[in-house]
């Protein structure tokens, strides 16, 4: 079950699950089981979503492109585009690899970003082709996933801080 | 006219700076002004929220189109918590995604998008409107 870091700013509840990794834009990535074993790295499967902050912060979800299945794509590149009802948002992909699933649901009722962004609010599964963000922090190379990404301590400081930053400019 | 002259209440959100409010109360504008007078009253949410008794009398006993902005439904909340009955919610954002061709932008004043879909949503709440004054304020 997951667990979650919880903060309250303003009139805003954010929860952080912690059993995943997290990019500073508030993309969670999370490993999926893998046949591979530890550091072996390619072909593990990686869930990728928005925080609950990131979902908060971007609106209400009116439609979602996400990259095809097939779709290659290098840490940064765009993953997908939501269009909210504030603002068309770019999301860059947290790993490196190849888009292997599409959450369906992002073509019919993409509002379940808001509803459940840890749960049936996924964007989509990458096929990691870099170090993927499951593996220890120790786990190091010039190419570590781990490096570019945040554990969840350290990205609910960051999201919290930039959250209270928000409040005071409202 | 709507049966027995009851005239079905059109309640919009108030968001103010909000895009989708400003969508939200151009549509009960060209419903109640320019599509369906004689059969719609405009009540405005903010006098619901004051507790003003014309308000609340309006939307008693009344079937209640309302019109949100947002998932917060306060248009709806509002009606319901004056006694009223919403016959049917339409949401700013769901019309969006209906036509997803008028993108909504501006406030004050909205661009040719916010223009067309508040005229589509309304072609939609007047077509809604018929339903429920042909049916006595029950929705089809």
């Amino acid at each position: 079950m997951t667990e979650f870091l919880e903060t309250t700013v303003d009139k805003f509840i954010f929860r952080v699950a912690t059993d995943r990794y997290y990019s500073s834009e508030g993309l969670w990535a999370q490993a999926e089981a893998s046949p591979l074993p530890l550091g072996e790295g390619l072909g593990v499967r990686v869930r990728i979503g928005l925080s609950d902050y990131l979902q908060q912060r971007s609106g209400d979800v009116a439609f979602v492109e996400v990259k095809p299945e097939g779709t290659v794509l290098a840490f940064g590149d765009e993953l997908a585009v939501i269009e909210t009802i504030k603002a068309s948002v770019s999301l860059a992909s947290p790993v490196a690899g190849k888009v292997v699933e599409v959450n369906p649901a992002m073509e019919i009722t993409p509002e379940v970003i808001n509803q459940d962004p840890y749960g049936e609010g996924w964007l989509a599964v990458i096929e990691a082709s870099d170090c993927p963000p499951f593996l220890p922090p120790n786990f190091g190379g010039e190419r570590g996933g781990v490096a570019r990404l945040l554990d969840p301590q350290a990205y609910f400081l960051e999201m919290k801080r930039e959250a209270e930053e928000e409040a005071k400019r409202l | 006219m709507s049966e027995g002259g009851r005239k079905v209440v059109i309640v919009p959100c108030s968001g103010i700076g909000k895009t989708y409010g400003t969508v939200s109360r151009e549509a009960a504008y060209e419903v109640t002004e320019d599509l369906r007078p004689t059969d719609t009253q405009l009540v405005a949410l903010s006098l619901l929220v004051l507790g003003d008794e014309d308000a609340r009398a309006a939307v008693a006993g009344r079937p209640a189109v309302t019109i949100d902005g947002c998932k917060l439904a306060c248009a709806a909340r509002m009606v319901e918590e004056s006694g009223g009955t919403v016959a049917r919610d339409f949401a700013v954002l769901d019309a969006y995604r209906r036509h997803r061709q008028f993108k909504p932008q501006g406030i004050a004043e909205l661009n040719d998008g916010g223009h067309e879909l508040a005229h589509a949503l309304a072609e939609e709440i007047a077509a809604a409107v018929d339903d429920l004054s042909r049916n006595g304020g029950e929705d089809a």
